[in-house]
């Protein structure tokens, strides 16, 4: 214990300053953010899927919010680094609404912008810190601590809601009905993004799954399905943009539906526990989180956004490919 | 609340998962032979009971206690919940006289597993051959390897939540369930452990750690030792009572039962009990024991006649001999951090280490040892009675509990023949001659326990455990007494609990093991029953039963 002690301690502390630096943070945005000038009409004719990745970014930040005030809760902040997450997925949640909302209003754009990177740096913090949990607890890495040591997979779901953020921000900025982002296609990037998010999601999911022994044969939807979106946004980031999509999205909307199903799922969990929903003041805490499936149905919008930039992209490329025919 | 009168009549039995629930029964003539006719439904009978059934016996069990609908009969309450113990009259003699009536008992439909610690781990294979492989006790007349399917079938039963990779054994199907998460407590052991190289693991435990039909995952409300009031503990009560009621077995609660009545031939042919004010009598094809190490024997010496003077399937004149306990000599430490040890099941980590190493040791026998989560009347009276603490010192102690971690082994003792279950001259209400139970510890016992002791504390030491201290008075389960073997001559029963002397009389439950090992029996009783069963079968199917 007496080397426990002093590390606690240690790791408290980085939890306070990273919860100083983010209040800074967003005193920081609040103040820079105040829009100066009567807010200009939106941009005519933004690219298809900047308001759904916007969108997009606000309910996976919507997810993060919930589960991470549940879990963290649940954790008793012991550790006052416990409250970041929850102010970065508010801001970030915030700047999506709005961004969607408004059609991206550019007075509010550098706080949105402010809010979508601080997420991203939260996310890779916070992952940090989740390893650090993991490993600080006897058997180390292994599958007990794993199943319930701080979950990997949650911080960088935060990380991901800030990277569309900040990519709908991008292409906001772009000279109007561009669909490059920093010269790359937008499309691609994006579509790329979230191979790698549904993939992580789907470990999450698995390894959560596992936990609870696929008790409920319904446990494997979410293992078999999104993989199959992880694998048609992984073909569409490197294949050349084509003009229609329409067997992934049609996949990518059921990802979509079964975010929601499976928090119905989730719901009929909490009411198999001791008291069922009568005692939803300790069986949401230790029942299967509600807010955690919708997080499909945010990376499957972000990926039905990065289609339409790739169909945009494709018709835009043709009269050229005519051309030069 | 009172369960003096029987539930189970009237072609109806308690639903143990509904408040005031029922469930059909069905009810079979007491003067028409079934098939069998088992004494005990804990995790031996019921075991048993549930197989034969789904088998197409037909099937009557007599239980002494009640039958318990646990969301509406069990409460919070370590003095209420002695219910759940078998505290009649017992004669206890010896050196070291076994303390009977409390966690090495069990009364009710479900047995002891009511209050088990839900601890299902197998048997090290070189158990069952442990003289002929490890130079001690008596060979089993059985092999690991053919008991491992049905240690299989049980775990699956029981929805075990086990580790994902168990450390010790051979290779092994994965558990139903995955592990729980380990409380402080178990958390101590963990970290001992592996500052001193040793392996750990979480506990393979009999609570489901995810809903199972009508269970609710474990909320780790720590009552597991008087009963569960959720249901999350997978008794025999909640898992395989339930399955022989649908497959057509009767259970009779509140009977007990006095004699076994064998015919001019020498074959038994149903049992006398007490039920509902008055003795009757239940014909059957066969008659199998399951009362465990006490109950048993006691149950063929009362049943003596002058066909079988010594009681039945006595030839041997075995019967009641040889009886064993686990030794749970516990070592305590305080911590500067809160453990809080009531939290969860009482044993959540495990290091089987001397188990499965033979090396480094002063004496035969093995033995694991648990985390440990008494919780506050049992560990004042631990406190009080093995420190001498009362009044102001006591409760200086006390104020201690929730900084208190330690370990308990379940320490292998020795099968030796004077330590023994005996009828006495006194009876009970019943009438029955009650048994004198006689046990001393060999001088191989002792070294094991201080073995077990020694580095029990060295385990708290290295987790930062300090104000250590011991103690040597704690058994835990009971075994042998009716143990199967190769041989008529020295053994009651052969490898299929059948006893050698009458064919058609079987023993089912912890009596029958000749050596006892160094883990938790429930689960190695449930795969003997199971095995048990299908054996029977075959008999049947060849005309041999």
């Amino acid at each position: 214990m007496s080397e426990r002690r002093p590390r606690d301690r240690a790791s408290k502390l980085l939890g306070a300053v990273a919860l100083g630096l983010s209040s800074a943070e967003m005193i920081e945005i609040a103040r820079r953010g105040a829009p100066q000038a009567p807010s200009a009409p939106p941009p005519p004719g933004p690219p298809a899927g900047k308001g759904m990745l916007q969108a997009s970014a606000a309910l996976l930040a919507a997810s993060v919010l919930v589960d991470s005030a549940i879990e963290h809760y649940r954790g008793s902040f012991r550790n006052p680094g416990m409250y970041v997450p929850l102010l970065s997925s508010t801001l970030a949640l915030l700047s999506g609404v709005e961004g969607a909302a408004t059609g991206s209003e550019p007075a509010w754009r550098p706080v949105r912008r402010s809010s979508y990177k601080m997420a991203v740096a939260v996310g890779a913090v916070g992952t940090a810190f989740h390893f650090y949990d993991i490993f600080r607890r006897p058997g180390g890495f292994g599958w007990l601590n794993l199943f319930y040591g701080a979950p990997l997979g949650a911080p960088p779901a935060l990380a991901v809601s800030g990277l569309l953020g900040l990519c709908a921000e991008e292409l906001q900025n772009a000279p109007d009905g561009s669909t490059k982002l920093r010269g790359f296609s937008a499309g691609r990037v994006i579509a790329a993004l979230n191979a790698v998010a549904f993939a992580g999601n789907v470990a999450e999911v698995a390894l959560l799954h596992f936990r609870g022994a696929f008790q409920n044969p319904f446990m494997w939807a979410p293992v078999a399905l999104p993989p199959v979106a992880s694998g048609l946004m992984a073909k569409a980031a490197v294949e050349p943009p084509a003009k229609s999509y329409p067997l992934t999205r049609i996949w990518l909307w059921l990802t979509t539906v079964l975010g929601f199903v499976g928090m119905g799922f989730h719901a009929y969990g909490v009411s198999r526990a001791m008291g069922g929903w009568r005692n939803w003041s300790q069986n949401v805490l230790d029942g299967p989180p509600l807010p955690a499936p919708p997080s499909f149905s945010a990376l499957s919008v972000a990926s039905l956004a990065a289609v339409g930039l790739l169909e945009e992209e494709a018709r835009d490329a043709l009269p050229e490919d005519k051309a030069a025919a | 609340m009172s369960f003096e009168r029987p539930r189970a009549t009237n072609g109806r039995a308690p639903d143990p998962f509904t408040i005031g629930g029922w469930t059909p029964m069905r009810e079979y003539a007491e003067g028409e032979p079934v098939d069998f006719l088992i004494v005990g439904a804990g995790a031996g009978g019921a075991t048993l009971a549930c197989k034969l059934a789904e088998k197409g016996f037909s099937v009557v069990v007599l239980e002494a206690g009640p039958f318990w609908r646990p969301l509406e009969d069990f409460a919070s309450d370590e003095l209420t919940q002695e219910v759940v113990y078998w505290i009649d009259d017992r004669i206890t003699a010896g050196d070291d006289p076994i303390e009977l009536g409390g966690n090495n008992s069990g009364r009710g439909v479900g047995g002891s597993t009511i209050h088990f610690s839900m601890i299902s781990l197998r048997f090290r294979p070189e158990w069952f051959k442990s003289r002929s492989k490890l130079g001690y006790g008596f060979d089993w007349p059985l092999s690991y390897e053919e008991l491992a399917p049905y240690y299989e079938e049980a775990e699956d039963a029981l929805k075990v939540s086990g580790p994902v990779n168990y450390p010790w054994g051979p290779p092994r199907r994965r558990y139903p369930y995955r592990p729980h998460p380990v409380n402080a407590a178990g958390l101590v052991l963990a970290r001992g452990a592996e500052r001193l190289g040793v392996k750990w693991a979480p506990i393979p435990l009999a609570t489901v750690s995810a809903p199972r039909g009508k269970s609710p995952p474990c909320v780790y409300r720590g009552f597991c030792n008087y009963g569960c009031s959720t249901n999350a503990k997978q008794s025999a009560l909640i898992t395989w009572i339930p399955r022989a009621l649908h497959a057509g077995a009767e259970i009779r609660d509140l009977a007990m039962a006095g004699r076994i009545e064998t015919d001019p031939k020498g074959r038994a042919q149903g049992v006398e009990y007490f039920r509902e004010g008055g003795w009757r009598f239940q014909r059957a094809k066969n008659v199998v024991v399951a009362g465990y190490a006490i109950e048993t024997p006691r149950l063929l010496l009362n049943s003596a006649c002058p066909r079988f003077p010594n009681g039945l399937a006595n030839g041997s004149g075995l019967v009641g001999t040889h009886l064993m306990t686990h030794a749970g000599p516990g070592a305590w430490a305080t911590f500067e951090e809160e453990i809080r040890w009531y939290k969860g099941p009482p044993n959540m980590a495990v290091t089987e280490h001397w188990n499965y190493t033979d090396e480094g040791k002063d004496f035969v026998g093995c033995y694991s040892f648990m985390s440990q989560g008494p919780l506050p009347m049992k560990w004042a009276q631990t406190v009080a009675t093995s420190r001498g603490f009362w009044g102001e010192e006591l409760q200086r102690e006390m104020r201690k509990y929730n900084h208190m971690a330690g370990f308990v082994p379940v320490a292998e003792t020795q099968p030796r023949q004077q330590n023994r279950v005996e009828l006495a001259d006194e009876k009970d209400r019943f009438g029955l001659r009650i048994p004198k139970v006689t046990f001393s510890y060999s001088d191989n016992d002792k070294r094991l326990q201080k073995h077990s002791v020694r580095f029990m504390c060295d385990v708290l030491d290295a987790a930062g455990g300090y104000d250590i201290w011991t103690n040597y008075q704690d058994t835990s389960h009971i075994l042998g007494t009716c143990r199967m073997g190769d041989n008529p001559e020295t053994s009651v029963v052969d490898g299929d609990g059948r006893s050698w002397d009458i064919p058609n009389l079987w023993i089912c439950d912890g009596s029958i093991f000749p050596t006892c090992g160094g883990v938790n029996p429930s689960l190695t009783i449930q795969a003997l029953a199971c095995r048990a069963a299908d054996r029977i079968q075959s008999l049947a199917a060849a005309g041999r039963l």
